[in-house]
């Protein structure tokens, strides 16, 4: 009886979408995942369903299978990739795949196995000095280095991060070196994908912002078109942060996206605005710049 | 016979509670479709922690309860310093929680871990300036005196900057809204991102208990516990813990949440300072 009553209350739970968003479906799946019954999850452990939306570029597959398998089983792909298939359309696939969860099941697609081999380099084996430093089974291990703020020696560590990191925008690829959560250094290492001109549209531009700023709900009814709600929204994001000359700061913007502007943002150089800000701030920094112009930025030359 | 009661009421308030809790959330049914599906390892976990996290964090829950009286004059733990063993379980939860974050041993959630250290600390210290100004109309640290000395007057209206306070407290000790910088969005859910299936399923379970846990010694200690006219002291005691859980659960969901930095200058800048002067305030006026 008690499994019968979790089966029976599973059963109504919305869909659990993780989406792996391709070129020109970002606005349309920010939109698909604000419906009733879909939940957008922010990391592919909480995920049921992995939504591909868009032809993937081939340099991506790697990196899709890897999201693939990090969803739990049961688990099933949904390919949302011809136009003519409407959201309603996509949204009754999700639901009738995540009822059938159980019988469609796929299996890992990746050898459960590092990406790499250990290398047998230095006196621990892993590379580096000492015990720090090196990548073992390729992967990079913290190593000590000057402190950006005040000159300590503190753990830097290196990571790629992207293209489906659902806090960066789809495609893009940062490799940052980070300090605690202090980005030190920040390179692009893939632009992000292009987007047709829908997705800057101010009231998917204030719903990235809010959920980043844990206002999931809001985050919602902003894209439904609703009046998004919300506590000292504005004032969660510090005055200054990521100031751009001729487009304000990120308040600036937020409150730009929450009246229904869309504000002008000229040429800024990406990878040079995140070292010195936290993790969180930087990701704050990227949503308040609408997509296209965070293409335009992680397109200029480095020297620009 | 009766501690037996007594341990049987907290064990209900806490399991009930936590589906109270659940509910107000609205997840239910996804908290019931995530016990069915798999629970992955990360490549090198810190397996014995990973496991004991989640339990860490309910049994404070249940130890916080335990002093929190049910009716006048009987808690399961009839303590002369119940405020201090709460206490302690407010700062364990840093510990549980930190651990949480460390096991899976990854970027994401280890961030979330070092997060929730540096904005815990600042958030503990005014806890315990609110409590103690609570303790002092009572001159006692037991939370039973404390809902003695409410007969007149609750603590909400004696010490009316103490509620607000200690709201802060519970978002930060549930991770909550505007105080969850464990969990948070831009680290793919933080302490949580490697978690799935059940092992994720009993985080949320615990988490919930411990809204009942902050919730009933809040009511206790500000709004009078199971004092009340014609219901008995379990009945006042649950509706206005649950009231209040109600309120936090808002909260949670309403209040947007500003970056660590900012939060930690917020708390060490303008909250400690604050809870000082209300502790110093209490202090003058319980002379």
């Amino acid at each position: 009886m008690a499994v019968s009553l979790l089966s029976c209350l599973a059963s109504r739970a919305p869909a659990p979408v993780f989406a792996a968003i391709g070129p020109g479906w970002q606005a349309a799946v920010e939109r698909l995942l604000a419906r009733t019954g879909l939940r957008g999850a922010l990391t592919p452990r909480d995920a049921g369903i992995l939504l591909v939306a868009g032809e993937m570029p081939d340099n991506t597959a790697e990196a899709l299978n890897r999201v693939h398998d990090q969803l739990p089983r049961p688990r099933a792909i949904l390919r949302w990739t011809r136009s003519h298939e409407t959201v309603d359309d996509i949204a009754a696939r999700i639901g009738a795949s995540w009822r059938n969860l159980g019988a469609i099941d796929e299996q890992d697609l990746l050898p459960d196995q590092p990406p790499n081999e250990w290398k047998c380099v230095g006196p621990h084996g892993q590379g580096g000095k000492g015990m720090m430093g090196g990548t073992p089974y390729g992967r990079p291990m913290a190593m000590t280095g000057e402190d950006i703020r005040d000159g300590l020696q503190l753990d830097r560590y290196t990571a790629r991060i992207g293209p489906f990191a659902p806090m960066l925008p789809p495609g893009l690829v940062l490799e940052v070196t980070l300090q605690g959560d202090v980005i030190v250094a920040a390179t692009v290492q893939h632009q992000p994908f292009a987007q047709p001109a829908d997705v800057d549209a101010p009231e998917l531009c204030a719903a990235r912002m809010l959920r980043l700023l844990g206002l999931g709900g809001p985050a919602r009814r902003a894209v439904r078109g609703g009046r998004p709600g919300g506590l000292w929204v504005r004032g969660a994001v510090p005055r200054g942060l990521g100031m751009i000359e001729g487009a304000g700061d990120a308040r600036d913007r937020l409150a730009a996206f929450l009246r229904g502007d869309s504000p002008v943002v000229a040429a800024f150089d990406l990878p040079g605005l995140l070292p010195g800000l936290e993790w969180s701030e930087a990701m704050l920094v990227l949503a308040s710049v609408p997509p296209s112009a965070v293409l335009r930025a992680a397109s200029l030359p480095e020297d620009a | 016979m009766t501690a037996v009661l007594l341990a049987l009421a907290v064990l209900a308030t806490l399991m009930l509670g936590a589906v109270l809790a659940v509910a107000m959330d609205r997840r239910i049914a996804q908290l019931a479709a995530g016990l069915a599906r798999q629970r992955i390892e990360t490549e090198a976990p810190d397996r014995l922690n990973r496991n004991l996290a989640p339990v860490w964090y309910f049994a404070l829950a249940a130890a916080g309860l335990s002093v929190v009286p049910f009716a006048p004059g009987l808690a399961l733990l009839d303590s002369p310093v119940g405020i201090v063993i709460w206490g302690a379980c407010e700062a364990l939860t840093i510990v549980a929680v930190f651990l949480h974050g460390w096991s899976p041993n990854a970027p994401f959630p280890l961030i979330g871990a070092y997060r929730y250290v540096a904005i815990g600390l600042p958030v503990m210290l005014p806890s315990m300036f609110v409590l103690i100004a609570a303790a002092l109309p009572a001159q006692s640290l037991s939370l039973l005196a404390i809902v003695e000395s409410q007969r007149e007057m609750w603590n909400v209206t004696r010490q009316p900057l103490g509620l607000p306070l200690f709201t802060i407290v519970v978002l930060t000790l549930t991770l909550r809204g505007p105080m969850d910088f464990a969990d948070a969005a831009d680290i793919a859910t933080g302490t949580s991102a490697e978690e799935s299936g059940a092992a994720r399923v009993v985080w949320e379970v615990a988490r919930a208990a411990m809204l009942v846990s902050a919730s009933a010694i809040a009511a206790t200690v500000f709004l009078g516990g199971p004092l009340g006219p014609v219901l008995p002291g379990p009945a006042w005691l649950w509706i206005k813990t649950a009231a209040l859980m109600a309120i936090f659960t808002w909260l949670g969901h309403r209040v947007a949440r500003t970056t660590p930095s900012r939060m930690l200058t917020i708390l060490w800048v303008i909250l400690l300072p604050l809870s000082f002067v209300h502790l110093a305030i209490a202090g003058v006026i319980a002379l």
